[in-house]
């Protein structure tokens, strides 16, 4: 546990990182990251196929999609962001961590839960069987998706609405 | 076949861009509406009758194997299916004309169907983790709709409301996975039943205050409005009026209805907490209505105002004011539908949306004028038109409960709001016709049609508002009320 | 105990909302701004994945990921898009240069 405690705190240091850092680069890389070491903390908790999707999607193929991004917007990274944000998270983020070490402490006792059966079958069998609907979902989304993205780039011809 | 709700537009809507190569104009329009008026018959006739031998549960097939998807059809759902439907043809319809300068009419019509879908699979999933897939799905393409024209004003718009929307589906998911973890399952029966067992008052507190930062950002709710009054008006119009008219009401107020309803229960608090969020939205909402000289801007915070009004007769609790609460989401979606379609129009033709600008075009263009007229009387509760019947049933709800101030502000902002769409009407439409206006036409005929066929509905279901109020509303309101 | 543990993976969790949303809330960059959708997405998978942990329903809590990863990055193309779009349009990545509309 005491290591998965070290992997959580990483995680939060890497997208603080990502967050304040100027390079935008970096920051990908951060964001990164923090993404395989969450992948990591799935693996760990024995979430096998989370922890490769968590890998193999956010941490690659969104960081691709992130890079193509910053590569196609070069001049943005002229943006200056106000340094007394910079100054003052620490400050922010101490009260906050405080606050939530306390009502964590409150909560530790208090969340009533059914006890539950355990789980038949294979993941497999889960997500096929059980989820089945979530399929259909995630189908439509990415159907969404696609299509966004062929709509907000598409051709535009000279008489082409404002 | 419920599915087909889902399924029939996921399947056009993956056809149509490539229908759309073939064929610029004519393929994808017919194919898109075709779609949703099968759907709208379907829901009209059909449904209903399934229905009468009580809600319907469906276990799809798949290839011969019982596949998992569990989706259920009660009156409430069909009363929300009906509304999305007959809305979405509509808008439809009216894309024929509209889009035409927008470019890609394929792709606009493939992300409608893939909007419509979304919606549709909301209310027929009984499962809260389906209730969020396919409000995202919605979103997804609604990001895009808003978008749509590539312009400065709606990129900015689009990415705003993202931003607050990433926000909501975190505070939803985050109220879920608390349910979840309570109680072990994720289905609305579920959930209740170890609700009822376990009786974690504070904890269902927080899951419920999540729940509705999340969905009332999503209905636009004060104070989780901020993204509404941008989005709205940088839409195209046909996409601004699906916005409030459906997709506000079927990912906000439904979702909170449903779940409130039949998973957590509604509490006297909740129910006190539900009203004055509600009354807050009609009231600031009205105000801040009053200010605006764009158009659609002054609809969009009318949207706000009136989605309180829903909100409110749903928190009421007793089956009367549900009822109203559900009619005047019924009235508003047509209404507000037909709104924003008229003020597209007035767009198209005088290329502005300032209130200021305009005047007189009643005389040029007299059918967008008189629609427009009969869906701001509807909304601002004019008698014998739907709006008003709604706001009265909610009005009675009120005070038959006791909440006597809710009441007069209910009836004190429903004079507000008559007040700022006269001044609406007067700008645009009445008046002297300016100069530059003399020679602008009336909308071209899809667009005219869209609107005739919402006005002629807001009309109908005002003068026949007891027979739809039995057939489609009561049934909604029981099935509500009593729990699936 | 895993309550405990749970509570841990709570904590960190609402550690990430908070990041994300401070991000959010001062970040100037529209990329900056994405980062911060993403930190919040990185919470919400690991409160949904905690969470079934937590209940020893491991196999329901990886489906329930999967599928809001598959959600994210069709979020994270539309979002994409419509910031590339901006650029094209505006010249500039600053969300202050973004004030045509006072909300």
């Amino acid at each position: 546990m005491t290591f998965q405690i070290i992997l959580l705190v990483a995680m939060l240091a890497a997208s603080a990182f990502a967050i304040l850092a100027k390079d935008l680069l970096k920051a990908a890389v951060a964001l990164a990251v923090s993404s395989l070491i969450l992948g990591i903390i799935f693996f760990r908790m024995g979430a096998p196929y989370a922890g490769v999707f968590e890998i193999s999607v956010v941490a690659g193929l969104i960081t691709v999609l992130f890079m193509l991004t910053i590569a196609l917007t070069k001049q943005g990274d002229d943006v200056r962001e106000s340094k007394t944000v910079k100054i003052i998270f620490p400050l922010f983020f101490i009260v906050f961590a405080l606050i939530d070490l306390f009502v964590m402490r409150g909560i530790l006792a208090r969340i009533p839960a059914l006890e539950g059966a355990a789980e038949a079958g294979t993941f497999g069998e889960v997500l096929w069987k059980e989820r089945s609907f979530d399929l259909i979902g995630q189908l439509a989304v990415i159907l969404a998706g696609v299509l966004s993205v062929l709509a907000l780039f598409r051709k535009r011809d000279r008489h082409d609405h404002e | 076949m419920i599915f087909l709700y889902i399924g029939l537009p996921l399947a056009v809507s993956a056809v149509l861009p490539l229908v759309g190569k073939a064929s610029k104009r004519v393929l994808p329009d017919i194919l898109a509406n075709a779609a949703l008026a099968g759907l709208l018959v379907y829901a009209a006739t059909g449904a209903r009758a399934l229905l009468a031998q009580g809600p319907i549960v469906q276990q799809v097939r798949w290839l011969g194997e019982a596949v998992n998807i569990r989706i259920a059809l009660d009156g409430f759902s069909l009363f929300m299916l009906m509304a999305i439907q007959l809305v979405s043809l509509c808008v439809g319809l009216y894309s024929i004309n509209y889009m035409e300068h927008y470019g890609a009419k394929a792709n606009y019509y493939a992300l409608l169907l893939v909007m419509v879908a979304g919606m549709n699979g909301l209310v027929l999933s009984q499962d809260l983790f389906s209730v969020y897939i396919f409000l995202e799905v919605a979103a997804v393409a609604s990001y895009a709709l808003v978008a749509y024209g590539l312009g400065a004003e709606e990129l900015e718009a689009s990415f705003k409301y993202l931003m607050l929307s990433v926000v909501a589906s975190a505070a939803v998911l985050t109220a879920i996975a608390i349910l979840y973890g309570m109680t072990g399952a994720l289905g609305f029966d579920g959930v209740a039943a170890g609700l009822r067992l376990l009786e974690a008052n504070t904890v269902t507190g927080i899951a419920a205050a999540l729940f509705l930062m999340g969905f009332g950002l999503k209905a636009a709710l004060i104070p989780f409005h901020a993204w509404l009054p941008d989005a709205h008006p940088s839409a195209p119009a046909p996409i601004s009026a699906i916005l409030s008219g459906l997709l506000i009401k079927v990912s906000g107020v439904y979702a909170i209805a449903r779940i409130f309803y039949h998973v957590l229960g509604l509490t006297p608090a909740l129910s006190q907490i539900l009203m004055w969020l509600g009354a807050v939205s009609i009231v600031v909402a009205a105000f801040l209505a009053l200010g605006q000289s764009d158009m659609k801007r002054m609809l969009a915070y009318s949207s706000i105002s009136q989605v309180g009004y829903v909100v409110l007769g749903i928190g009421i609790g007793t089956p009367l004011g549900v009822a109203g609460g559900l009619f005047h989401l019924l009235n508003h979606a047509l209404a507000k539908g037909l709104l924003f379609l008229t003020s597209g129009s007035v767009q198209q033709a005088t290329g502005t949306r300032n209130l200021d600008e305009m005047g007189g075009l009643a005389k040029r263009m007299p059918w967008t004028a008189g629609t427009n007229l009969i869906g701001a009387l509807s909304i601002s509760g004019v008698p014998p038109l739907g709006g008003f019947w709604s706001k009265l049933i909610i009005i009675i709800a009120l005070i038959q409960s006791g909440e006597a101030a809710l009441a007069v502000i209910a009836v004190l902002a429903s004079v507000l709001t008559l007040w700022y769409y006269l001044i609406m009407q007067r700008k645009a439409f009445f008046g002297k016709l300016a100069e530059r206006w003399v020679k602008v036409k009336e909308a071209p005929f899809w667009m005219t049609a869209a609107s005739v066929l919402l006005a002629l509905l807001v009309i109908g279901v005002g003068l026949w508002f007891a027979t739809v109020f039995s057939t489609w509303i009561q049934p909604a309101a029981d099935s509500l009320a009593k729990g699936f | 105990m895993i309550m405990n543990e749970w509570v841990i993976y709570l904590l960190f969790a609402a550690g990430m909302f908070f990041l994300g949303l401070y991000c959010l809330l001062t970040m100037r960059n529209l990329i900056k701004l994405f980062i911060g959708i993403e930190i919040i997405g990185k919470g919400v998978s690991l409160i949904l994945l905690s969470t079934g942990w937590a209940r020893r329903s491991i196999f329901l809590a990886q489906s329930l990921v999967v599928t809001y990863i598959v959600i994210e990055v069709s979020l994270v193309a539309v979002a994409l898009a419509v910031i590339i779009n901006l650029y094209r349009t505006n010249q500039s990545l600053d969300i202050r240069s973004l004030t045509r509309l006072k909300g």
